[in-house]
């Protein structure tokens, strides 16, 4: 149900540009509805897992 | 090709691997169109598998094989898919990689294969929580730079 992967940002460019990749690592949610630069603390990660869930 | 590790880091990855609990097997997808570093990715994973008998690999090509990649929800190439295994039976533990894993990403790779091993997220009871009542699929694709 859930899958995390690794995406090497300078092999996919057309998916790197799609989500507007600049800074990374960046967490992208659910094919970008949502982001998060930087990284994450689990609680936070959490969070906006949970927020997109209920968009 | 040379190889691509040398015997110092096979050397910490083998002390590492004495950790290991549980069989791993490593899912690899390659495309022979416009994958330039697929060599590479197949022959790093390959190197990493052979230090250890609880690890197995199978290599397929993300074409020729249009239904397993699917099937593990593989559309880029170089795509590596690490799940557990038991006897025969493969559980996908929803860990991939898509791209190169260098530089730090190579401390990742190692990491993602204990924790698939170890068959425990290291997760907080919160997100364990969470987790187990999810019933919509969630995403998470973390980009990274070579490092």
């Amino acid at each position: 149900m859930i899958q995390a992967e690794m995406v090497e940002a300078t092999e996919f460019p057309e998916l790197s540009m799609r989500h507007n990749v600049s800074g990374v690592p960046q967490t992208t949610i659910n094919d970008g509805m949502a982001h998060v630069v930087g990284a994450v603390p689990e609680p936070n990660l959490l969070a906006e897992i949970q927020r997109v869930l209920t968009k | 090709m040379a190889q691509l590790l040398n015997d110092d880091i096979i050397k910490q990855i083998r002390e590492v691997f004495e950790g290991l609990a549980n069989p791993v097997h490593i899912m690899f997808f390659g495309s022979k169109t416009g994958c330039d570093y697929c060599d590479d990715t197949r022959q790093l994973v390959e190197e990493v598998a052979a230090v250890s008998d609880l690890i197995s690999i199978n290599i397929y090509d993300i074409e020729a094989d249009a239904d397993l990649a699917a099937k593990y929800n593989v559309d880029k190439a170089p795509g590596v898919v690490i799940a557990a295994k038991e006897g025969e039976q493969i559980t996908d533990f929803g860990v991939r990689l898509a791209g190169i894993p260098s530089g730090h990403e190579f401390t990742s790779l190692i990491q993602d294969i204990l924790l698939v091993s170890n068959r425990d997220s290291g997760l907080n009871p919160q997100t364990r929580e969470f987790l187990k009542g999810l019933d919509k699929p969630v995403l998470l694709q973390v980009f990274v730079t070579p490092t």
